[in-house]
C-alpha cells in the first residue's frame, strides 16, 4: 500500500461526497455529501500522517478533532433541518431562495 | 421710582405681555387683550414718568467686550427719545382700544393682540436705545413684527405677498444701513451713540468728509428703505393689505417712523455730511412730490392715506436735512397723532361698510358717523395744514427753515408737495361727505365705543398739539423759533388754494367729481399708474432676479441634483445587478466556493 492509493480512494471519496453536495436538493442528503467530503480529508490527513510525517501523533490529534467536530456539526446541521421543516414545511435546498437578492 | 425702573417698566412690560399671550392665553382671547391693553397702559405711563423726570444721563450696561470693542445695551434718555416714547406708547395704547372693537370677531385675536404688544416693545427698545448695534437689533425687529403685522391674514394671497414685499424692500435698505454701521465699527471701534455724536471727539472729528458722506449715504438707505422715500418706498402702500389699526400703528408712530427716528438719532452727522444732506433733501423732496401726486388720483381711502405717510415723511427728512431737528421731531409727532386719528377713522368706515372706496363710503353715507366724520375733518385739516391745528404749527416751521437756510428750489417743491397734501385730503373729505346721490337706507351701526374714544381722544391731539411747540424744543434743549408772518402767508395761502379746488372739483353741488388733473391726460395716466415704478421694477429687478433665479433652479436640478442624482442611481443600479449573484440557493455558492478552491489550490500548486 503506498501513499498514491490513500490519497486516490479520499480523491474519491471526496468527488463521491461533492457531487453527492451539488447534486442533491433534500438537505439531509447534502448532509451526507459534506460527511464524505470531511472523511475524504480525514482519510488523506492519516495517510499523509502515516508516509510523510515522522511523528504519528499530531494527525491522529487533527483527526480526532475532525471526528469530533463532524458530530458536533451534524448535531447543529440536523437542528437547523429541523426549525426550516418547521418554518417552510419542506427540506428541499432550491426552494430556500428567501435570502435571494 | 427711579429711573432705570421706570424705563424697564416701559420697556419689558409690552414684552412680558407678548410672551404671556402667545404661549398660554391662545385659547382665551379675551384675557389676552386686557393683558395687553393693562400692559400697554403701564408702558404708557412709565412712559409718561419719565418724561416729566426729564432728561439724564444715558444708562449703559455692558454686553459684551471683545478686544477693544464694547458692545452695549442701555437706554438714551434725551428730549428726542422721552418725547417720542410717550408717542409711541399712547398711540399704540389708543390703537389696542381700538382693536378690541375692530378685530372683535377675528378667531386670531390672541395672536394680533400678542404681535401688537412686540411690535410696542420693539419700537420703544429702538427709541431708547443707546448702542448703534442694540439701535440696528430692534430696527430689525420692528421690520420683523410688522412682516407678522401686514401679513396678519396670510391666509389672503396678497396680505401675504405685502408682507413679503415689505420685509424684502426694508431688507434692501437694512443692508445699506448694516454696512454703513460694520464700517463706523471699522473706523472707530466704537457703538455708543452719545460719543459718536459728540461734536469734539465724536465720529465727524476722527474720519475723512468723505467717508463721512458714504457713511451717512448707507445709514440713508437703511432710512429710504424704513421710512418708504424713493426709490425703496412702494412696500407701503401694499402694506395696507393688513388690518387697519395696524397700518395705523405701522405709518404714525411705529416702522415708518422709526427710519426718521434715526435719522433724528444721528442728525449731527447728517450735518456734517454737507453733500449726504443736499442728496437726501434732494429724495425727501421728490418723494413727498411723487406721493402727494398718486394719492390726488388713488380712490381707496387707506391707499391715499398711505401715500400721504409718504408724503409727509419726505417733509420730515426734508426738514431733518435742511438743518432742522425741531422741525424734523415736531413734524414727526404731530404726524404720528394725526395720521394714527385718519387711519383710525377710515378702519371705522371700513368696518362699517366693507368696502376702501372712498366714492362708495360717501354713497353708503359716511357722514352719518357723526365722531368719526369729525375726526376725518379734524385729521385732515391737520394734514392739510389748516391753522391752527397740529400739522400746521410743524409744516410752518418746515417751510421756515427751507427758507432760512436758503434752499429755494426745495422749498418750492415743499409748497408744492403742500399744496397737493391739502387738494388730495379735501378731495378724500369731499367724497366721503358729499356723496354724488344721497345715501340709500341706513343700515350702519354706530361706533362702538371703544373705537370712538381714541377717535375721539387723537381728534383733541391733533387739536392742541400744535401749541406745545416751543415745550418740544426746550425738551430738544433748543431754542424755540419764532414764526414770521411773511412765511405764513403763503403757507396758508396754498393750503386754502389745494381745498379751494378740492371743494371746486368734489365739494360743491354739481361738481364734476374729476380732478382737474385728468385733464392734462398724460400726467393723469403717470399718476394713475404711480408713476410705474412698480411696473418698471417688475419688468427689470423682478424680471432679473426670476431669470437668475430660474437659471439657479436649472442648475441645482440638472448640474448639482441630477449628478447627485446619477451617483446614487448608479449605486442602486449596480446593486440590483448584484444582487443576483445571490439567488439563494447555496449549493450553488458551495460550487463556486469549491471552483474557487480548486483553483486557488492549482495555482499554489503549479507554482
Amino acid at each position: 500500500m503506498t501513499l498514491d492509493s490513500y490519497l486516490l480512494v479520499g480523491a474519491a471519496l471526496f468527488s463521491l461526497g461533492l457531487i453527492g453536495a451539488l447534486s442533491h436538493r433534500n438537505l439531509i442528503a447534502l448532509l451526507i455529501g459534506i460527511e464524505l467530503m470531511m472523511n475524504a480529508a480525514s482519510l488523506n490527513l492519516m495517510a499523509f500522517n502515516r508516509f510523510v510525517v515522522t511523528d504519528p501523533t499530531t494527525g491522529q490529534i487533527f483527526v480526532l478533532i475532525i471526528i469530533g467536530l463532524a458530530a458536533a456539526e451534524v448535531a447543529i446541521f440536523l437542528s437547523i433541518i429541523l426549525r426550516i421543516y418547521r418554518a417552510y414545511h419542506d427540506i428541499d435546498a432550491e426552494k430556500l431562495t428567501k435570502l435571494s437578492g | 421710582m427711579d429711573t432705570l425702573s421706570l424705563i424697564l417698566l416701559t420697556t419689558i412690560s409690552p414684552l412680558a405681555c407678548f410672551i404671556i399671550a402667545i404661549i398660554f392665553l391662545v385659547q382665551q382671547p379675551r384675557i389676552a387683550q386686557g393683558l395687553v391693553l393693562c400692559g400697554s397702559a403701564v408702558s404708557l405711563l412709565s412712559a409718561i414718568g419719565l418724561l416729566v423726570q426729564g432728561p439724564v444721563e444715558p444708562l449703559r450696561f455692558l454686553w459684551f467686550q471683545s478686544g477693544a470693542i464694547q458692545l452695549q445695551f442701555g437706554f438714551i434718555l434725551d428730549g428726542a427719545s422721552l418725547m417720542f416714547g410717550v408717542v409711541v406708547a399712547f398711540i399704540t395704547a389708543c390703537i389696542m382700544l381700538y382693536s378690541i372693537g375692530y378685530m372683535a370677531h377675528d378667531p386670531g385675536k390672541t395672536r394680533y393682540f400678542a404681535l401688537l404688544s412686540f411690535f410696542a416693545w420693539s419700537m420703544l427698545s429702538f427709541v431708547y436705545a443707546v448702542d448703534l448695534l442694540q439701535s440696528f437689533i430692534f430696527w430689525e425687529l420692528v421690520g420683523l413684527s410688522s412682516f407678522f403685522l401686514i401679513g396678519f391674514w396670510f391666509e389672503k394671497p396678497e396680505a401675504a405677498g405685502a408682507a413679503r414685499k415689505a420685509f424684502l424692500m426694508t431688507r434692501v435698505g437694512d443692508v445699506g444701513l448694516f454696512i454703513g454701521i460694520l464700517i463706523i465699527l471699522q473706523l472707530v471701534q466704537n457703538f455708543d451713540i452719545p460719543s459718536l455724536l459728540d461734536p469734539q471727539s465724536g465720529l465727524s472729528t476722527q474720519i475723512s468728509p468723505g467717508m463721512l458722506n458714504a457713511i451717512t449715504l448707507l445709514i440713508f438707505i437703511g432710512i429710504m428703505g424704513k421710512s418708504a422715500q424713493f426709490p425703496l418706498h412702494t412696500w407701503l402702500p401694499d402694506a395696507m393689505e393688513g388690518p387697519t389699526p395696524v397700518s395705523a400703528l405701522l405709518h404714525s408712530a411705529t416702522m415708518v417712523a422709526a427710519g426718521v427716528f434715526l435719522m433724528i438719532r444721528l442728525h449731527p452727522l447728517f450735518m456734517a455730511a454737507q453733500d449726504t444732506a443736499l442728496i437726501v433733501l434732494s429724495i425727501a423732496t421728490f418723494t413727498a412730490i411723487l406721493a402727494s401726486t398718486i394719492a390726488m388720483v388713488d380712490t381707496d381711502i387707506k391707499k391715499v392715506l398711505a401715500y400721504s405717510s409718504i408724503g409727509q415723511l419726505g417733509f420730515m427728512i426734508m426738514a431733518l436735512a435742511a438743518g432742522s431737528l425741531f422741525a424734523g421731531v415736531f413734524h414727526l409727532i404731530t404726524h404720528a397723532v394725526f395720521k394714527a386719528l385718519l387711519f383710525l377713522c377710515s378702519g371705522i368706515y371700513i368696518h362699517a361698510y366693507h368696502t376702501n372706496s372712498m366714492a362708495e363710503i360717501g354713497r353708503r353715507g359716511g357722514r352719518r358717523l357723526k365722531a368719526t366724520t369729525f375726526g376725518l375733518l379734524i385729521g385732515g385739516a391737520a394734514l392739510s395744514g389748516v391753522p391752527p391745528l397740529a400739522g400746521f404749527w410743524s409744516k410752518e416751521e418746515i417751510f421756515a427753515q427751507l427758507g432760512h437756510n436758503g434752499f429755494n428750489i426745495y422749498m418750492a417743491g415743499a409748497f408744492l408737495a403742500a399744496f397737493l397734501t391739502a387738494y388730495y385730503t379735501f378731495r378724500m373729505i369731499f367724497l366721503i361727505t358729499k356723496p354724488d346721490h344721497a345715501p340709500a337706507s341706513d343700515h350702519s351701526h354706530p361706533e362702538p365705543m371703544n373705537m370712538k374714544a381714541p377717535v375721539l381722544l387723537l381728534t383733541l391731539g391733533a387739536i392742541v398739539l400744535g401749541f406745545f411747540g416751543s415745550n418740544i424744543a426746550q425738551g430738544l434743549g433748543l431754542m424755540p423759533q419764532h414764526h414770521s408772518v411773511i412765511l405764513m402767508i403763503p403757507t396758508v395761502g396754498i393750503v386754502i388754494l389745494g381745498i379751494l379746488i378740492a371743494y371746486f372739483d368734489y365739494g360743491r353741488d354739481n361738481a364734476p367729481r374729476t380732478g382737474f388733473i385728468s385733464k392734462i391726460a398724460p400726467l393723469n395716466t403717470l399718476f394713475t399708474n404711480k408713476w410705474y415704478i412698480d411696473d418698471i421694477y417688475r419688468v427689470t429687478i423682478v424680471a432679473i432676479t426670476h431669470a437668475l433665479s430660474r437659471i439657479l433652479h436649472w442648475i441645482e436640478d440638472h448640474v448639482l441634483d441630477g449628478n447627485y442624482d446619477r451617483f446614487g442611481l448608479g449605486i442602486l443600479r449596480t446593486g440590483a445587478k448584484s444582487t443576483r449573484i445571490q439567488g439563494g440557493w447555496m449549493q450553488l455558492y458551495l460550487g463556486w466556493a469549491i471552483i474557487l478552491l480548486a483553483v486557488v489550490a492549482l495555482y499554489l500548486g503549479l507554482r
